[in-house]
């Protein structure tokens, strides 16, 4: 840049202004096209692929993935959003009756109880012809066996793999939280310690495929193969829920093959990670972090043999139903007879954050959705749709889940627990007392909740609408007396001279949820109890609860079948999650309330029943292991385009019979998201303005 | 280490108020000190003549946090509903608000409840949040904690990038190379990723957090010092007070550290601005310090898709974040403006 | 020459084993096995229930070298497992940390990369036309959007972005992601967008900076004395010469593209790395923090011991010492 370039400088001279307005130009050229290119490839907020839109593909969300696809381990209710649709079951329930009613799923029929001499009980399933596994990779490995396969590869459904799937559960090293009710089968418990032992005396026998170990174990004495489609159970004493428990995934048909194959190792999954089910659908893409992806599955015998029209294969004719609202009539009675699944796929996806969720469902993204509790007063006007909602065509389903909401304390803790005695019984009497679940309804479920007074939820035998417990109605003079009493006057612990401290373990670490659970722990700061919180996310909670390392907890108990067993048994010493890792996460142990809940299991549903369960109940308002909170309430959302959607509250696969417009839904997509481009005409139009005048003054200054 | 802030009401008590008077002393004794070094003062009066309207922004800020910081256990009026608090040590800012919590929502200065329409005990300028806590209370007392992180944390970073940056530059060779290599491998960490670690090994709490933040931020400001350091060394005074054998502390705190005074002041206040977002940052992953603003932002996001709109608990912590981040970075550049040569040169 | 590059290497080989050892002092011996098991089963825990967490998780060793187990010590274990990249399995739910990282580098590097040169872009063209058009209105109404736009939270950016364009204008998703790459552009566009409109300020003011900082040099006084336009000082002095702290700043920021941006990642719900730190943080997984940390700054060194050996490769005024 010296002499030389002074003269290139006036050699270019002339070409410069050419130069420079080309450059000028440059800049807004640019940002035009990058402006233009944006609105025209991505000026739409669909978040899917344009082709998929015509197509009967059923979109929704979920929030925390499952942590296991192992039907014999897998219990959440994250976890069944998959396994209840790849997986089928013995059993199923009539998808509109209520009281639920069980029918026949893989097999048959319900098989009636045959009762044997010694108290035992024997039920013979029949499975329906023709049942296949889904296509896998672990069936492709070695020659295939005839006994096994059809003429076209496909792997059939045998009796033994009832056996396995039951081995399966009783596998200690599997970890199945079931152990419990299936130990009922005969010889289950001792068949899983027969297996435990010869593992730990023989390590050349534990290096073995798992289908090995259990052939050389032998034979479990409750399960008698006797044909290819044909076994019976037999349990050593009456338990009339079990058939309950064939309507659920745990007992689903699991192939040796796939317990073989899918051992983590070599670089394939686990169990935990991949399903080989006989279910509706199949598993396409398991990307559990961001998106899971179920089709339907065409080895399924709904679908291979629609002429069957067996009962849980074809969508239920109104017959025999009561209840029903007239919208729901108008919805299902079309679709009576139609074949199961109506939908071809299934896409879920993750997400974390509620606005975006229920902001992607009013836009038409998901078809279903809960009421985020900021968007109630939107959605929901005097206990019906408010008139935008119902403008757009959506339906609004109300029910009572058959659930409860509880405060536990951890009877195996000295300071809450059993070992305080007397103390620690009135200590929970006086937090009961106090604990206000009405307006924690009223404010955070928008009253979507009923204040619970036991255990036991509406619609299940024993709940007793005209019942109220005395320690789950406020009264604070009685708590501050019960709270002195136990020796802590004011809440002050004499030890320290401080207020009592307590912890409360809560499984989620948003801020959002810390400020409902300091709603509870503000209630007990009015009697003097300092409630400090600590929080981990849900399976780290889990793990915590497993290991026994908690004071106070918040849980829930959604019903796996409609029995008041199911709910009781949640308090009983032998479930107690201390001893047996069983369910009891409260550890309660009271051996009145285990004799009594011996006798009320058993028995059918009749005024002794009754009067054993008033019993039962008398003892926990006593006790206080738990402090009841409430029975949730149900509104799903669905937009008008989704066919056949009857809530359940239980945790039982309805996917299958759910339909979509899927025409319908294009037209209302495209209809509610038009996008709105005049700001960004104003936006650049506010640039130019910003920026003209420069140019302007530069280039009148330059001439 | 979280322990020394959480438990015991008396110690809780004893720390806060012992902080904020420290803070406070440092404060009066910075003052005196830049009141005697001329150019300093000139640059100050400079800065406070163009930003008036920010510097007395930050001084209410530094007032309320003041007032949220002077706290004792026992005396006056405890609220009926919380018995525990009469145990706890409340500040002056929890005894004027000490009134029994309300039911639930309430709008800014209505008289009664946001859904149900139950009269309220009191108006809340401010309105009230779902537990029925005064929003105004807790936005006020959110200007301690944001105070807190940012003093807590300069008075942990600036004294170590000092003392690391200073010795590295003045004695160099082996040393500089030892504490070069450490500020290299803190520096290689990810910056986010180092102080969520942080926080997580150090366990959730005030202190760890500025611990933690501490630890992240002294590096860029210890390289800084070092390169001014390594050249005040040559300068004419430094290096006739080096041939007339004046021992190495003394020439450190009588020509360098004087030097660089300019530097920790302009380092200070937008280090601050940082810290406050950071930990606004750590508050919506559900690490950061309880009752911040971010927290409070994080808990009551949701809230703005209510409809009615329930916009009266993000907006305050929001404005009070924003006002104090927009306030310390105008006198932060005013700062630099003025006191850095490198810009005053810039500016003529 | 190839001493030098060697003992580059050498150097960033150094720094890398002090990050290594500083998480290892981090992870172990600030925050012990039975702190970290504690924090994971609760404060109230059980010796009993302590000693099976750290025996299911690999913690039940000693921390450091000694008689009797000079190899199977934590410190040894650590130290290997990062160093030939295993990086051992999750704390949380067990599954290979390599794994989750492979599959979040895909959808953080999409995010990152768009957003870092956008960004790069958009900020250095406003401040050349600040310091092009400096002491008008237009230098000062960039000043003040840019405090404002560093004084605002990115976690109010982000809901107002995702209401403003998701729901109300309704140009983009709400959220979400997709490899895709007819579907990358869209779920992509919006935490762009936010991610831009969050961190530009900063960037204006620092280059800014740089460009008048250029403008008020001697050479620049030179070329306009000697007549030249404005704007070709400008294009043709300035911007040449502001390329250096430009590209340094690049480099630098280069390497943290691939650990992602927490916050958007788990606001906007894209399956990266950022996202991945997020539930590592709520579910206390200390192992897989541990490898994100030493993975970013592996990449860190890396990325800065080739800058270096490029510069004095490419301009001859930097000395080799």
């Amino acid at each position: 840049m010296r002499a030389d370039g002074q003269t290139v400088l006036f050699a270019r001279r002339p070409n410069l202004r050419g130069e420079e307005s080309a450059q000028r130009g440059l800049l807004p050229v640019l940002l035009g096209t990058l402006i233009a290119a944006v609105l025209a490839l991505g000026c739409t907020n669909r978040p899917y692929a344009d082709e998929e839109s015509h197509e009967p593909i059923l979109y929704v969300p979920y929030g925390e993935p499952p942590k296991t696809l192992d039907p014999a381990v897998a219990y959440s209710t994250a976890d069944h959003v998959v396994t209840g649709k790849v997986y089928d079951t013995l059993l199923d329930y009539h998808y509109l009756k209520r009281p639920f009613e069980l029918i026949g799923g893989l097999a048959e029929h319900v098989p009636e109880a045959e009762p044997l001499e010694g108290g035992r009980v024997r039920y013979q399933f029949r499975l329906r012809e023709d049942l296949r596994f889904a296509r896998d990779a672990c069936f492709e490995e070695g020659p295939k066996d005839p006994a096994r396969f059809t003429e076209d590869g496909a792997r059939r459904v045998l009796a033994t793999d009832f056996l396995f799937s039951l081995s399966r559960v009783a596998d200690p090293a599997v970890g199945s939280p079931v152990v419990e009710p299936l130990s009922h089968i005969d010889g289950l418990v001792a068949w899983g310690e027969r297996l435990a032992a010869r593992r730990k005396n023989d390590a050349e026998f534990a290096k073995r495929r798992v289908s090995q170990q259990y052939q050389e174990i032998g034979a479990l004495s409750g399960f008698e193969v006797l044909s290819d489609r044909e076994f019976a159970i037999t349990l050593h004493s009456p338990y009339p829920q079990i058939l309950y428990w064939f309507a659920m995934p745990f007992t689903t048909p699991m192939a040796f093959e796939a317990v073989d194959y899918y051992t983590g190792e070599g670089g394939r999954p686990s169990l935990d990670e991949h399903a080989v089910g006989t279910g509706p659908f199949v598993l396409k893409r398991y990307d559990k972090r961001a998106r899971i992806v179920l089709e339907k599955n065409p080895d399924w015998y709904g679908v291979r043999h629609p002429e069957w029209r067996a009962p849980a294969a074809t969508f239920p004719s109104l017959e025999g139903v009561t209840g029903l609202s007239a919208a729901n009539i108008e919805d299902f009675a079309p679709l009576a007879g139609r074949s199961l699944p109506m939908l071809t796929r299934i896409e879920m996806r993750r997400e974390e954050e509620t606005i975006p969720t229920f902001g992607k469902f009013m836009q038409g993204y998901y078809d279903t959705s809960g009421i985020a509790r900021e968007s109630f007063n939107r959605v929901v006007h005097e206990g019906g749709l408010s008139a935008e909602m119902a403008e757009r065509g959506m339906r609004l389903e109300k029910s009572v889940v058959p659930a409860v909401f509880y405060l536990g304390f951890n009877m195996d803790d000295p300071v809450v627990g059993s070992a305080a005695g007397e103390r620690s019984r009135l200590l929970r009497q006086a937090m009961s007392l106090v604990t206000n679940s009405e307006e924690y309804c009223r404010l955070f479920l928008n009253g979507r909740g009923l204040p619970a007074q036991s255990p036991l939820p509406p619609g299940l035998f024993g709940y007793e609408e005209d019942y109220k417990n005395p320690y789950r109605t406020l009264n604070f003079e009685e708590a501050r007396r019960l709270l002195a009493q136990a020796g802590y006057p004011g809440g002050i612990d004499p030890k320290t001279k401080r207020p009592l401290k307590l912890t409360f373990d809560v499984a989620d670490t948003s801020p959002e949820s810390r400020v409902r659970f300091l709603f509870w722990t503000n209630q007990w700061r009015k009697l003097g109890i300092n409630v400090e919180l600590s929080a981990t996310n849900y399976n780290k909670f889990q793990e915590k609860v497993r290991d026994g390392a908690y004071q106070i907890f918040q849980w829930g108990w959604v019903a796996d079948y409609p029995d008041p067993e199911n709910f009781l048994f949640l308090l009983t010493g032998p479930m107690a999650r201390s001893a047996s890792g069983g369910p009891n996460t409260a550890n309660f142990s009271d051996p009145e309330f285990d004799a009594l809940f011996g006798t009320m299991k058993t028995m059918e549903n009749t005024e002794e029943r009754l009067e054993v369960i008033r019993k039962m109940r008398a003892i926990l308002e006593r006790e206080r292991p738990w402090i009841e909170l409430f029975h949730p309430e149900e509104y799903a959302l669905a937009h008008g385009w989704l066919r056949g959607v009857k809530p359940a509250g239980l945790s039982i696969a309805t996917t299958k019979y759910y339909g979509v417009d899927a025409v319908a839904r294009e037209q209302a997509r495209r209809e509610w998201n038009r996008p709105i481009l005049w700001p960004a005409w104003v936006f650049l139009a506010l640039l130019a303005g910003l920026i003209g005048p420069l140019i302007g003054r530069y280039l009148k200054e330059r001439t | 280490m979280s322990e020394f802030f959480s438990p015991g009401p008396v110690r809780d008590a004893l720390t806060s108020s012992v902080i904020a008077l420290t803070v406070l002393l440092l404060a009066v004794i910075a003052i005196i000190k830049v009141r005697k070094d001329e150019p300093l003062a000139a640059g100050f009066a400079e800065v406070y003549r163009r930003r008036r309207f920010s510097i007395a922004v930050l001084v209410l800020y530094c007032f309320v946090a003041l007032l949220d910081s002077i706290a004792w256990v026992g005396g006056g009026s405890v609220s009926e509903g919380d018995l525990v608090s009469a145990h706890e040590a409340r500040s002056v800012i929890d005894r004027v608000f000490s009134r029994p919590r309300e039911r639930g929502y309430s709008a800014p200065l209505a008289d009664k409840e946001f859904y149900e329409g139950s009269p309220l005990a009191a108006r809340h300028v401010l309105g009230t949040n779902v537990l029925g806590e005064d929003v105004l209370y807790l936005t006020l007392k959110g200007a301690r904690v944001a105070l807190l992180i940012g003093a807590v944390t300069s008075l942990i970073t600036i004294p170590l990038a000092l003392f690391f940056g200073v010795l590295a530059g003045y004695f160099g060779g082996r040393l500089d190379d030892i504490i070069f290599f450490i500020m290299s491998t803190l520096a290689s960490m990810p910056g986010v990723l180092l102080l969520v670690a942080l926080v997580m090994a150090l366990g959730q709490g005030t202190l760890s957090v500025c611990i933690a933040l501490g630890v992240t931020s002294w590096v860029g400001f210890a390289r800084l010092t070092r390169g001014e350091t390594m050249k005040l060394r040559q300068v004419d005074y430094v290096l006739a007070a080096r041939s007339l054998g004046v021992r190495p502390a003394r020439i450190i705190l009588r020509h360098i550290i004087p030097n660089l005074l300019h530097l920790i002041v302009i380092t200070f206040v937008l280090l601050f601005s940082g810290l406050v977002l950071s930990e606004a940052t750590l508050s919506w992953l559900g690490i950061g310090v309880g009752g911040s603003w971010g927290q409070m932002i994080a808990q009551a996001k949701d809230e703005l898709s209510r409809d009615p709109l329930i916009w009266w608990n993000v907006v305050p912590a929001g404005v009070a974040l924003f006002a104090l981040l927009l306030c310390l970075n105008l006198v932060g550049d005013a700062l630099r403006d003025v006191l850095d040569p490198r810009t005053r040169r810039l500016r003529a | 020459m190839l001493s030098y590059i060697l003992r580059r290497f050498a150097y960033g080989a150094l720094v890398v084993l002090g990050v290594l050892v500083f998480l290892f002092f981090l992870f172990f011996a600030v925050a012990t096995p039975d702190d970290i098991a504690r924090r994971s089963v609760g404060e109230k825990a059980t010796p009993a229930v302590i000693e099976q967490w750290k025996i299911n998780h690999g913690y039940d060793r000693p921390l450091f070298p000694g008689p009797g187990h000079y190899k199977d010590n934590l410190f040894v274990r650590h130290m290997t497992s990062m160093l030939t990249f295993d990086l051992g399995r999750s704390d949380a739910d067990g599954v290979p940390i390599k794994q989750r990282i492979a599959e979040g580098a895909g959808p953080s590097l999409a995010l990152s990369v768009p957003l870092f040169f956008l960004e790069l872009f958009v900020s250095v063209v406003v401040s050349l036309f600040v310091a092009f058009f400096r002491e008008t209105y237009f230098d000062r109404i960039v000043l003040v959007f840019s405090v404002f736009s560093m004084s605002v939270s990115i976690l109010l950016y982000i809901i107002g972005g995702q209401f403003l364009f998701g729901t109300v204008l309704r140009w983009f998703p709400l959220s979400g992601f997709d490899s895709s790459p007819s579907l990358l552009f869209r779920f992509l566009a919006l935490p762009v967008l936010v991610g831009v409109f969050a961190s530009v300020g900063s960037s204006i003011r620092f280059y800014r900076t740089v460009f008048l900082e250029e403008v008020h040099k001697d050479y620049v006084r030179t070329a306009r004395a000697k007549g030249a336009s404005e704007l070709r000082i400008m294009l043709k002095h300035v911007l040449p010469n502001a390329m250096i702290p430009i590209l340094t700043n690049v480099v630098m920021a280069i390497p943290f593209l691939f650990t992602g941006s927490l916050l958007l990642e788990a606001g906007f719900g894209i399956p990266g790395l950022g996202a991945l730190t997020v539930e590592a943080i709520n579910a206390n997984d200390f192992s897989t923090l541990r490898a994100m940390v030493f993975i970013g700054s592996l990449l860190f060194v890396l990325g800065q011991v080739l800058t270096d050996i490029a510069y004095t490769i490419v301009d001859p005024r930097v000395t080799l010492e």
